[in-house]
């Protein structure tokens, strides 16, 4: 199996082409240079925050504008297209198919990136990933708002696109001799999470025009000083980015689900129940957006049907981990780069659901909401998980995209130092939320353990930096002049894999 | 099988069923007042001891599966699946 | 894959389910407790605006930036807001809510011992929300 093209060619014939592994690569090389940015915004973030006082930052209102265009990058501009750029490269493969079922409107959902992240990034606004008025429509400086608005707008139609585009490939375009129970888990991933991206972008798509004619002054939705309600953009907000958070993660997993049967030498324990605890997270994601708005006074009612529904959610995902460590259970595991990314990732899927339940445990939220420990709770999932399942299928595949062999012993630092840093930054972000420090501030009072756990973090955060140097070497020198990979089994995993269409498991 | 489902059935009502008693039983008497920081702080620490408890048992579980089944263990034996077209 | 027995799954997904259960009776009972207002809980109206609390006893007293309260009584809060959202926080006596421009948000709290406190905004306002502090003073009382 190869992924792309192994002979050079002219780069505009990459750019202007449809087809769907040149597309997953400006995908992927979009999403990784975003990775780079965003992560530089982490580190300028660390800096600031390593003492009391300004520190590399000379003002709050620059403070407020890279933390918010951070998270804006790194969920939109990272995360989203990384794993369309795993979609890209695989679905078609995995449902027997020449290509996306839309090619040129798979080109088009890819090029509308680029543009949204030069408006976020030349905007570089100030209210936070979420936008949340009336501070965004009274007091955000444009036209920093107005491009960001503009910017989310069409990421929200080039996710739309993209996700037609899957589910189109997976339902429609399937080889006729493979049933939908057939097909990999990574492309049932893929199926469930565009279904969620078609059901809740098109909210949030809504809520931005709104927020935009309330900016202009020609409508009052959410301002209070023309009888509007705040509160009516947090749910429409929360309505999509909840069940957005499972478009993020449920990709991640399912490419752990191509990682961990492959390096454990065994198939997944049970297929089958992957795919209901996929289908059940796109479900229930939809029922426990208000949990992220507890303290905006809402009735005791609303809170607990809320909280009921955020911990149906963690069934369906410890399912997942069930049948991971089942899969790893009397296997004999090759732990190259991409299965000790995997593994981790796992480990930390853990603590991140653990601190959700905390989050939703209605008086809880009282300690946690809007404190760091939120930001180290959402951080275990986003990076912990996400980003580790990501990073790991970005080495598992990197032989079958260029024909050649990552540095074994550098991407192996590479998850070591990561997943390091990533205890240190974010464990310790939670207790810090618990001694109460709030998040996105510029400065903070000089409490000693405050000082000290921002300290840890920082630390942390550049131990991160450091191994995404070693990365970004690695990448760059493994493309070029890497060992030449053996691209049926780059691995040495012995054996030939196939795909559960093809396979004849003696237990079937 | 049978008998584990309902044993399952029966620690899950006993656990419900004290904070549900404790519900109807709350009484509210002027003068005293409820600590809401012993009460918040209370139900954060029960919800960590669980958490610690259950994060162990996985980890732990993660973590001995690493060791135990690496391929460079002495005790590594092919799964059934290597050499056949799985 | 399908075709094997697959009964450990289940008896795990059913402790998972049990484990989520008795979370959610045991946050429903401590929310149920802490949510209920005393009746004899003076009012106190905490208004945020960018980037500082004022406080307003039920005797008309104002206060900015600081507040002060007695011992062994309740005080509720009303929390309010005059431009953005904020949100009001005694990290020490877990007291939270959001001031929410158009809406009248309650929190209660009773403080036990005598001491000072830090108030904090813990929802993003803008450019000082970072410093949007004041400090609570509890006291003996005064009769």
């Amino acid at each position: 199996m190869t992924l792309e093209l192994q002979k050079p060619r002219p780069i505009w014939q990459i750019m202007f082409s449809t087809h769907h592994t040149d597309v997953g690569l400006l995908y992927l090389i979009s999403s990784l240079t975003f990775l780079f940015l965003g992560g530089s915004l982490a580190l300028a973030i660390r800096a600031e925050l390593f003492l009391p006082g300004s520190q590399i930052i000379a003002d709050s209102m620059t403070f407020n504008r890279i933390f918010t265009v951070h998270g804006t990058t790194l969920i939109f501009l990272f995360i989203i297209p990384f794993a369309s750029a795993v979609g890209n490269y695989y679905v078609p493969i995995m449902v027997r198919y020449k290509d996306m079922a839309y090619p040129k409107l798979n080109a088009i959902a890819f090029w509308m990136i680029p543009p949204a992240g030069v408006l976020i990034w030349l905007g570089f606004a100030d209210f936070t990933w979420y936008a949340t008025p009336p501070y965004s429509i009274i007091s955000a400086p444009g036209p920093a708002a107005d491009m960001w608005i503009f910017g989310l707008k069409i990421l929200g139609i080039s996710s739309v696109l993209g996700a037609l585009n899957f589910v189109v490939t997976i339902l429609k375009c399937k080889h006729p001799d493979m049933s939908i129970g057939q097909i990999p888990l990574l492309a049932w991933s893929f199926l469930s999470s565009s279904l969620i991206i078609i059901v809740a972008i098109p909210t949030f798509a809504a809520a931005l025009l709104m927020l935009l004619t309330d900016r202009l002054g020609v409508s009052g939705f959410f301002n209070p000083a023309m009888g509007g309600d705040p509160i009516a953009y947090a749910h429409l907000f929360w309505f999509t980015f909840h069940p957005e958070v499972y478009v993020l993660v449920i990709p991640a997993i399912g490419m752990m689900y191509e990682i961990i049967p492959r390096f454990s030498r065994k198939p997944i324990y049970s297929y089958n129940s992957g795919i209901f605890a996929f289908v059940m997270l796109s479900l229930v994601g939809f029922s426990s957006w208000a949990h992220h708005m507890y303290a905006t006074g809402m009735s005791f009612t609303e809170k607990t049907v809320f909280m009921v529904g955020t911990l149906a959610a963690v069934p369906a995902s410890a399912m997942h981990v069930f049948n991971f460590v089942a899969t790893m259970w009397n296997a004999r595991i090759r732990f190259s780069t991409p299965m000790m990314w995997a593994v981790g990732g796992i480990a930390l899927f853990f603590s991140a659901g653990a601190g959700g339940v905390v989050n939703s445990a209605m008086p809880l939220d009282f300690t946690t909401h809007d404190t760091y420990w939120v930001v180290g709770h959402f951080h275990l999932f986003v990076m912990g998980t996400i980003a580790f399942g990501s990073l790991g299928f970005l080495y598992y595949m990197f032989p079958y995209v260029t024909g050649r062999l990552y540095n074994e012993t550098l991407g192996k630092i590479h998850f070591i130092l990561a997943f390091i840093g990533t205890v240190l930054v974010f464990f310790t972000q939670h207790i810090l939320g618990l001694y109460g420090m709030p998040r996105r501030i510029y400065d903070y009072p000089p409490i000693p353990e405050w000082i000290a756990m921002n300290q840890i973090a920082s630390i942390g955060a550049m131990i991160i930096g450091t191994s995404m140097v070693i990365f970004l070497a690695n990448m760059i020198y493994s493309a070029g002049k890497g060992k030449l990979a053996d691209t049926d089994d780059p691995f040495g995993l012995g054996g030939k894999y196939y795909y559960p269409f093809e396979a004849k498991n003696p237990s079937h | 099988m049978k008998f584990l489902f309902g044993f399952l059935l029966i620690v899950a009502v006993l656990l419900a069923l004290p904070a549900v008693d404790f519900v109807f039983a709350a009484g509210d008497e002027p003068g005293k007042y409820l600590d809401r920081r012993v009460v918040i702080w209370n139900l954060f620490y029960k919800m960590m001891t669980v958490a610690f408890t259950v994060g162990s048992v996985v980890s732990g579980t993660i973590i001995w599966q690493v060791w135990r089944f690496r391929e460079s263990h002495p005790k590594a034996k092919p799964t059934s699946f290597e050499g056949t077209d799985w | 894959m399908s075709g094997h027995s697959n009964w450990p799954e289940w008896i795990y997904v059913t402790v998972v389910i049990a484990l989520m259960a008795w979370v959610g009776a045991e946050a429903w009972e401590a929310e149920r407790l802490v949510e209920h207002v005393p009746e004899d809980a003076k009012t106190i109206i905490v208004t945020g605006q960018q980037w500082f609390w004022t406080f307003e006893h039920e005797d008309g007293t104002k206060e900015i930036g600081e507040l002060h309260v007695e011992v062994g009584k309740a005080y509720k809060f009303e929390v309010v807001s005059k431009d953005v959202n904020h949100s009001f926080n005694i990290h020490d006596y877990v007291v939270l809510m959001d001031a929410i421009p158009g809406r009248v948000n309650t929190v209660w709290f009773a403080p036990d011992k005598v001491g000072e406190h830090d108030i904090q905004c813990r929802e993003y306002c803008g450019l000082i929300h970072y410093n949007m502090r004041g400090k609570l003073y509890v006291e003996e009382p005064s009769h």
